[in-house]
């Protein structure tokens, strides 16, 4: 790689990134009542009776089953916060070139109308992008790989719109109008050498 | 024919027989049969040959009889004549073996090993041309000769050190440059090389770095890594080459293969260790700035920790045998420009590159006390600054995890071996900055918002640490810290992350281990006496109080203590019959005590024997007939009651465990008393009941013992014991009593001594109503029973195909079939119980034994069998494959796939999920058995992902992660026709109801897309 651009970014510890607080499952909690004092029973005592089906696991999670989990903010946040950094091996997260409050999510259509009551609704998510030095000429990289990363990862009814944040780039109307650009994306997509840079980049996640 | 002509005649075809000529000719020197000038004039000819190949032959011919020849038959004048003959022909080949044999006689004198090393060294350039074999010879007779004879080469001086370095250079071969590098590293070590350094360094770094790469049978063994490390302590064999070592290893450090890279790196620690430190001093500065840009722009992790390494070990050289603390020692010079740029990195503590300015501070720090000192002198200071200055936590937290890193050092160099501090009485370097280091830590971690967790658990590991470096803080100090701590478990807030709580009590576990008093003193009360007594309604914060106890109590003074008083506080709450779940909670903690010690050498073992197993096991008989703690009777209270007897019966004696088996369903009550034990009685109430799951615990824990029972009273024996546990079990209308009287079955079963007993168990499985004496009837099912007899037997592997037989046969039943294909799941299950713990015989091929019987008969029965009761086959199939290893079903799955393949349209979802799990296995294990069947495995696996309503969860997310594994695992061309198919239909799984099925989904896409996009390193 050329010259690194920014060589010393502020970064934050991933312990300090934002994270869906880990909800303590209801299946440990009602077989090991007293936490580290219940972890001297072996897991083979748990194991469901056969002849006795309303102790096993699955009818109790079955309630649960139901319980439909929307796609919120954090999690489009955990699709492209471990997405590598072009230029140091760190994540888009680390670096706050991502963040849980630039995101936003906003319903175009309402599930149903009218004329067909069985089409999903129609979400549009929003990224903003902070590159971490106002003349980043790799801002476009970036975007293009969160956009790549959020159309394979996210359902056809969810429309994806990412720019760079406002005021923290020299060129970011230009940078925006070629990340909003359909076709120079599909033209972009076709460049074999900025796809490898790209795979690199969503490797990790 | 002279011997010498059959040899020249055979040695080409036959180089065994030419041999064997040889060493008939050594014979007939040995019996004096022949003279040597015999043997030699015979040659004669030969050796003046114009060809040479004839003279070489002719050479090698001696060289062979002299190596077959006893050490001792060669007197000196032969020793010296031969050697002579040999070192003039050495040219012509062959002579180096006989050489090799000479050098090792005890009459080869210094005269001829110089001459021998002369002669090789005039010829080094017809040798160097050898085919590797020869050159290989060569090479050992010098090493031969370094060996035996090391005194007379040393004494030639600096023209051997020329003549060996000309004759070792531009060889190729690994196992010459095994003999060359340790050749070399002898002269390195031991020779006056000063005024030949640069030629004998020379010598070994044209062969840096190794880039040698075994063939894939290598017959030497010879690895990389062992021509490296040679080379390596080659390099770094003497001071005298840091002139010539450091340049042209930073040199080669700008390399970008990162193999070489991490060669050099530790190349240039071996060479820092081992060089002394006047010659590492005039390198360290141009050292540090090239090592200090691997380490700030980190581009690969390992290669920025070796790098911190050689810095490390640079200070350490500077630092040995150093105690003062002047500015101008070679270490003060090092330090000093390092400690100053690290400072101008802290200025920004949230930057890319301060955490490895930390690292590299930390690092030199521990190398020694006096660094330590040094570091700690230019860099605290400044760094409470910055601290004052820097309005945000995330920038505070930088810092305060740089000073934790130099506390962590001051701690390290505490627990160096034979670590004396230098100068004792001398205050500790931190000494200066005590109180404002514990002011600021203190602040942090008490003063901060309760949501800035990892600030806080970074302020907390700031203070144990410090409670840690010796002769540090005050004991009064260390008690704040401890009362801190203490407040931290004991008033915080539970809800949300728990980590500082954690990290709050393992520190407190820390402290306790060098400072347990303070632990006894403080933390110990103040816990106590936060245990409610009793607990309000939903009061549940006990558990955390009690579980930071359990965990404090690694010292025996203190758990003797604990168990003293959560006995006495078991009793009060009892006594004013309090909420079971407390009880439960006291008694789990008082058992995860007593499982962290070792109760058979205790010497508490008999009184808790007394005071607990005796006097809680009566208790809860008494208060199952209402006189008594109702909380005791519980069936949770009394599972964990059971759990905690247990562990303590297997620890008694033979004697002790018999008296105890007595009691089994007595429960050591009194003759008179209002319980009366359960068995041969009708229509008791549950509560009394229940107390079979205590009788279960005794039985197992009494192990053998349990014979003794038997002798109690005339009409018990193992068969109507068996008979009345039967019918028990069959009226038994609870499911957990049912559990644990099935349980005391098959423990007796599982355990029975004798054949009569195991036949008596057959027929009870057979008729299980005609045991227990009692008319069958559609409303209970025998099968439990039926199946936990089968799992007794089968687990010690009696009367095995008697019982699958009658197992495999219920399944064509159409009323009792579907119990019996889930009662499969049953029978390889790891069991608490039935477990070599309390004595059950477990036989090791078990698995194998059921599995090779099953497999074949279930898919031959499932075939033949009606359409109604298939699915008890596939369900059958499922219970048996999740206990059996992966091996071992590998053998049957030709016959089994088409099975699983069905199950996967079965509606019960358990079943779908365990085979979806089973065929992941599978695929993983040996992709090649699946590709046959993709077709219908893709489709299934699709449509037992894409159908929410159909499928649960984890029916869902086990089909993704199967459809995950196939890329990259089965061939390429097998998948291609299903790529785009599989791309698609996981669009709409996208969006499914639960988070971590997306998520998988996403995965399983990406795997898929990447499949056919070929990666272009490779």
């Amino acid at each position: 790689m050329s010259e690194i651009l920014n060589a010393n970014p502020t970064i934050r510890s991933a312990a300090d990134l934002p994270s869906r607080r880990r909800e303590p499952t209801k299946k440990t909690k009602t077989q090991r009542p007293f936490g580290l004092l219940s972890s001297t029973i072996p897991d083979s005592a748990y194991t469901p009776d056969p002849f006795n089906p309303s102790s096993s696991p699955e009818s109790e999670g079955s309630d649960n089953d139901e319980e439909v989990e929307p796609i919120d903010e954090q999690e489009i946040y955990d699709l492209i916060a471990p997405i590598q950094d072009p230029e140091h091996p760190l994540t888009l997260g680390s670096l706050s070139v991502v963040n849980l409050p630039d995101i936003t999510l906003s319903s175009t259509l309402p599930p149903t109308s009218l004329s067909n009551p069985s089409r999903p609704a129609i979400t549009t998510v929003t990224v903003l992008v902070t590159p971490t030095i106002t003349h980043c000429s790799l801002a476009t990289v970036i975007g293009l790989g969160v956009r790549v990363r959020l159309e394979q990862a996210l359902p056809p009814r969810f429309r994806v719109d990412v720019r760079i944040k406002e005021g923290t780039h020299s060129t970011a109307e230009q940078v925006n109008r070629q990340l909003g650009d359909k076709e120079r994306v599909a033209a972009a997509l076709e460049n074999g050498t900025l796809m490898g840079v790209l795979r690199k980049m969503l490797e990790g996640c | 024919m002279s011997d010498v002509q059959r040899y020249l005649l055979r040695v080409d075809e036959d180089k065994d027989s030419a041999q064997r000529i040889a060493e008939e000719t050594a014979q007939s020197l040995v019996s004096k049969t022949k003279s040597l000038i015999d043997v030699v004039q015979s040659l004669g000819e030969y050796i003046n040959d114009e060809d040479a190949s004839i003279r070489s032959k002719a050479v090698n011919y001696l060289s062979q009889v002299i190596s077959a020849l006893p050490n001792t038959t060669l007197s000196r004048q032969q020793v010296q004549v031969l050697c002579q003959f040999l070192c003039d022909r050495i040219e012509d080949g062959g002579a180096i073996g006989g050489l090799r044999k000479l050098q090792s006689l005890g009459r080869f004198n210094m005269e001829m090993a110089i001459m021998t090393f002369r002669a090789l060294i005039e010829h080094f350039q017809d040798l160097m041309i050898r085919p590797h074999a020869q050159r290989l010879q060569i090479l050992e007779l010098l090493n031969d000769l370094m060996l035996n004879h090391r005194g007379s080469l040393k004494s030639l001086g600096d023209g051997a050190i020329v003549g060996i370095t000309d004759l070792v250079s531009g060889e190729k071969d690994p196992r010459s440059l095994m003999i060359i590098f340790s050749i070399l590293q002898v002269i390195m070590v031991e020779w006056d090389i000063a005024a030949k350094a640069e030629t004998l360094f020379d010598s070994a770094f044209c062969y840096f770095p190794i880039t040698f790469r075994p063939p894939p049978d290598d017959p030497y063994r010879i690895t990389a890594q062992d021509l490296k490390a040679r080379l390596r302590s080659c390099i770094s064999a003497s001071s005298h080459f840091a002139p010539f070592a450091f340049p042209q290893l930073l040199e080669k450090l700008d390399s970008t293969s990162p193999n070489v890279k991490k060669d050099v790196l530790q190349t240039l620690t071996a060479c820092t260790t081992s060089y002394n430190a006047a010659a590492v001093s005039n390198w360290s500065i141009t050292l540090w700035d090239s090592l200090k840009y691997e380490i700030l722009n980190v581009q690969e992790e390992d290669l920025a920790e070796d790098s911190l390494v050689t810095l490390q070990a640079i200070a350490i050289t500077l630092g040995r045998d150093l105690t003062s603390t002047n500015q101008t020692t070679h270490l003060a010079r090092f330090l000093k420009p390092i400690t100053n740029e690290c400072k101008e990195e802290l200025q920004a503590p949230q930057h890319k590159k301060a955490k490895p300015a930390g690292q590299i501070l930390s690092s030199l720090a521990s190398s020694s006390s006096v660094a330590l000192l040094l570091v700690v002198k230019a860099i605290v200071p400044p760094l409470l600054t910055i601290y004052q200055d820097v309005d945000n936590i995330a920038s505070q937290k930088a810092l305060l995890e740089v000073l934790v890193q130099i506390f962590n050092a001051a701690v390290l160099r505490d627990e160096a071996p034979g670590m004396v501090r230098s100068s004792a009485e001398a205050e500790h370097p931190l000494a200066p900055f005590k109180d404002r280091l514990f002011e600021v830590f203190s602040q942090a971690l008490m003063s901060s918002p309760h949501e800035e967790v990892t600030f806080r658990v970074m302020a907390l590991k700031g203070l144990l640490r410090l409670c840690q470096v010796r002769n540090y803080l005050q004991n009064s100090e260390i008690g704040m810290v401890v009362q801190y701590l203490d407040e931290i478990v004991l008033t915080e807030d539970p809800s949300g992350r728990e980590d500082v709580k954690d990290e709050a009590i393992q520190a407190l576990v820390e402290i306790s281990k060098s400072k347990h008093q303070v632990i006894m003193d403080i933390t110990f009360p103040a816990f106590m006496a936060n245990l409610p007594d009793p607990p309000t309604k939903d009061q549940t914060d006990y558990v955390v109080t009690l579980e930071g106890l359990a965990r404090l109590s690694v010292e025996k003074s203190i758990s003797d203590t604990l168990i003293r008083r959560l006995l006495s506080k078991l009793e009060t709450v009892l006594q004013d019959d309090g909420q079971a779940s407390y009880t439960q909670a006291l008694l789990s903690t008082i058992d995860y005590v007593l499982s962290r010690r070792d109760l058979p050498s205790d010497t508490n073992l008999s009184s808790y024997h007394e005071k607990i197993v005796v006097t809680y096991v009566c208790k809860a008989a008494l208060a199952s007939v209402g006189s008594g703690p109702q909380a005791l009777v519980e069936a949770a209270t009394l599972e964990i009651l059971g759990r905690l007897i247990a562990r303590i019966v297997c620890a008694l004696d033979e004697h002790k465990r018999r008296s105890v088996a007595i009691e089994t369903f007595t429960l050591f009550t009194q003759e008179g008393s209002p319980f009366i034990p359960v068995l041969y009685r009708q229509d008791i109430p549950e509560k009394q009941r229940r107390t079979m799951i205590l009788s279960m615990w005794i039985l197992a824990s009494v192990g053998q013992a349990a014979d003794a029972l038997y002798t109690v009273a005339d009409d018990i024996d193992f068969d109507s014991l068996l008979n009345e546990l039967t019918r028990l079990a069959l009226v038994e209308t609870a499911p957990t009593i049912r559990h644990y009287i099935l349980e005391q079955i098959a423990l007796l079963v599982n355990r029975s001594s004798t054949s009569k007993g195991l036949s008596d168990a057959l027929r009870a499985m057979y008729n299980p109503f005609e045991a227990a004496q009692i008319d069958a009837t559609p409303s209970i099912d025998a099968t439990p029973i039926v199946f936990w007899i089968a799992k007794a037997l089968l687990l010690r592997l009696s009367h095995t195909q008697e019982v699958l037989d009658h197992v495999l046969g219920r399944l064509s039943d159409n009323s009792c079939g579907p119990t019996s294909a889930r009662g499969f799941g049953l029978l390889l299950a790891t069991d608490e119980i039935i477990s070599k713990q309390y004595g059950a015989k477990l036989r090791l091929l078990t698995k194998q034994k059921v599995f090779s019987i099953c497999a074949p008969r279930i898919a031959a029965d499932f075939r033949a069998a009606e359409a109604s009761v298939k699915p008890n086959y596939l369900i059958a199939l499922s219970g048996i494959l999740k206990d059996v290893p992966t091996e071992v079903t590998m053998t049957e799955i030709a016959t089994l796939l088409p099975l699983l393949l069905q199950s996967l349209d079965l509606p019960d979802q358990e079943v779908k999920a365990a085979t979806i799990e089973s065929l992941t296995v599978i695929s993983q294990e040996s992709p090649g058995a699946v590709e046959g069947h993709m077709s219908s495995l893709v489709n299934r696996l699709l449509q037992a992902a894409s159908k929410p309503r159909e499928n649960i969860a984890r029916v869902r997310f086990n089909a993704l992660r199967c459809l995950q594994i196939f890329p990259g695992r089965v061939k390429g061309s097998v998948l291609l026709p299903y790529g785009a198919g599989v791309i698609k239909g996981i669009l709409p799984v996208l969006d499914d109801a639960k988070r971590h099925v997306r998520r998988m989904a996403v995965e399983c896409r990406a795997t898929w897309t990447n499949m056919d996009e070929p990666d272009q390193d490779a």
